[in-house]
């Protein structure tokens, strides 16, 4: 088995709303997937679906091996959820809570050596509502890792944190999936799809419009480059999709130099924001 | 943030401990369920344990419970009750353990629901094989603590404060306290996952609860009922504990206030255990059914309002 997660025509409806229109994804094991794309653009419903918390209007969803919606205790135990917004527990120590969770696990992990790769140690005997936004995060991720899931569902766990905790974060999804687990991780920061994830799949207003390494989801999307040189004393623009040709061309015509050339390239930030644009 | 930044980055080189999961089957849904059970009772005993330290929660406990019982059988007084043997205090401290036991029940247990669900709880238990019933098997073992104390304060306090008599059988007061417990543990998830926020619990059932309490026989000797109420009464558990209890306490010459002159205790066990099987059966459906309405995003959508309470 080399694929973990695999979607096909996944529709979601809410009454006459559609916010999934036909999704296809394949996740393979061991792999860092993101599911990238605006706020809306159906991302946690996607994510929930595959979690076996929602039900699908239409579609054929395979997680594990299994249909989400039919999913039982078995199964579930080979997942890892981190959900958005968890406020949970909170009269529960942060050492407590570990251990109560790992006892719902054939194989848990042990819970001081977990606290320790969190760099939770020193909160190991605090009640979990005193923890700061990063830390409980942190404790997020712990709890959904507890039982040694084959698949982790991370439902935007960057949001609201600083550059130096994100880059944490990251290093930690990181091991996570150097250990061998899949991780599929939904964010609206390309940044961040782009630094961590194997491959990734943009979502926008229920459809996936592009999906692949970042390398090639930068060609999949890219937008036209700009020329720009000096003829007759005026600048002219070209828009093309091959600037190289386009610049190749031109000193072809000219016969050597061309005056006030300039290949102008959007960057993938770009490409993504007009991506955005086009779809919407 | 910035205090635990060195422990991390220091530990980033260093794998997690134990490595990922291969993949190997799984105890059974029956093994995983039975598990549950053993978790969840272990759960209910810390979030009782919780709530023994949350020092507020307590004082509101005794005050409200005990306080409130010795302040009514001061007022009312300990004379006995015309034409019988029995004193005031006896039937008040039979009415209020039943009370008690409701209104947990229907309140407390409703409210504790809702908050479980707002704040994620119930969905994070969601997550986790066996999760659903260690939930409810947890807060039926919280809430069975809780009537313990404070039905032995109350017991207690009636004795101490009122000269209320000790029951004559422990036993069946035992038995009838514990099964009426377990036999309003479903209501009181019915009612939990029914209501859309702890906030309406208190207006949504404190009337019907107050009219069943009037009509169960608790206050008043159910016989004084028209008969139509009365098998409305004998629908709830509420009747059928008050009926364990006051078999626990009274003598045999109190019968005659009682429908068909007798304690009918087979029927009270056949009514609350007719009621715990079925709230042990339907809860676990209803709890996963409005929990599947619940996620992140639902949880994230509340959280300003959440957070302004």
């Amino acid at each position: 088995m080399s694929t973990a997660v695999s979607v096909r025509g996944l529709r979601m409806a809410y009454g006459t709303a559609e916010v999934l229109r036909g999704v296809d994804l394949d996740i393979r094991r061991g792999e860092i997937f993101t599911l990238l794309g605006p706020n809306g653009a159906g991302k946690t419903t996607t994510i929930e679906i595959l979690e076996g918390f929602r039900n699908r209007s239409a579609g054929e969803v395979s997680v594990l091996g299994a249909d989400p919606a039919r999913g039982g205790d078995a199964w579930r135990a080979r997942l890892g959820i981190v959900l958005q917004n968890w406020r949970d527990h909170g009269r529960w120590g942060v050492r407590e809570l570990l251990a109560h969770v790992g006892e719902f696990y054939d194989r848990p992990r042990d819970p001081d050596e977990l606290l320790a790769a969190l760099g939770l140690t020193e909160q190991a005997a605090q009640r979990v509502n005193r923890l700061s936004g990063g830390q409980r995060r942190r404790l997020d991720v712990g709890l959904g890792i507890m039982g040694r899931p084959e698949l982790l569902f991370l439902d935007e766990p960057t949001t609201g944190f600083d550059p130096e905790a994100r880059r944490e974060f990251h290093l930690l999804v990181e091991r996570l999936a150097a250990d061998g687990m899949t991780v599929l991780l939904t964010t609206h920061d390309l940044a961040e799809a782009e630094k961590l994830a194997h491959r990734t799949a943009i979502l926008v207003r229920g459809e996936i419009v592009a999906c692949g390494s970042p390398a090639e989801l930068a060609d999949a999307v890219r937008a036209e480059s700009q020329v720009r040189w000096l003829e007759d004393g005026r600048e002219r623009v070209l828009t093309t999709a091959d600037p190289s040709r386009a610049a190749w061309e031109l000193h072809e015509r000219f016969g050597g130099p061309v005056p006030g050339l300039q290949v102008r390239r959007p960057s993938l930030e770009e490409n993504y924001l007009s991506l955005i644009g086009r779809a919407a | 943030m910035t205090g635990t930044t060195t422990t991390t980055t220091t530990t980033t080189t260093t794998t997690l401990p134990g490595g990922a999961a291969t993949g190997t089957p799984r105890a059974g849904g029956g093994g995983v369920n039975a598990r549950g059970l053993r978790v969840g009772l272990r759960r209910g005993w810390t979030e009782y344990l919780h709530l023994v330290r949350d020092r507020r929660e307590l004082i509101n406990n005794m005050v409200g419970t005990v306080g409130v019982f010795a302040l009514l059988i001061l007022w009312i007084g300990d004379g006995p009750v015309e034409g019988t043997g029995v004193s005031q205090s006896t039937f008040m401290t039979i009415g209020f353990l039943a009370f008690t036991v409701f209104s947990n029940g229907l309140m407390a247990l409703p409210m504790a629901l809702t908050t479980d669900r707002e704040d994620g709880t119930l969905l994070r238990l969601r997550t986790l094989p066996g999760g659903i019933t260690a939930y409810l098997t947890g807060r039926a073992v919280t809430f069975l603590c809780q009537i313990v104390v404070q039905g032995v304060l109350i017991l207690a306090t009636g004795v101490v404060v009122g000269d209320a008599g000790l029951p004559r059988d422990w036993l069946t007061l035992t038995w009838a306290l514990l099964l009426g417990t377990v036999a309003v543990v479903p209501l009181g998830v019915a009612i939990g996952c029914l209501l859309p926020n702890p906030k309406t619990a208190a207006g949504a059932v404190g009337l019907p609860m107050m009219i069943l309490m009037v009509t169960s026989g608790v206050m008043i000797p159910v016989t004084f009922m028209p008969e139509p109420v009365q098998w409305v009464s004998q629908a709830f558990p509420l009747y059928w504990q008050g009926l364990g209890l006051r078999a626990a306490f009274m003598p045999d010459s109190m019968l005659a206030a009682e429908i068909a002159g007798s304690w009918r205790l087979p029927w009270v066990a056949v009514a609350l255990g007719a009621w715990a099987v079925a709230g042990m059966l339907l809860a676990p459906v209803m709890v996963r059914r409005v929990t599947r309405r619940e996620s992140g995003s639902r949880l994230a959508d509340r959280r300003p309002a959440a957070q302004a309470s």
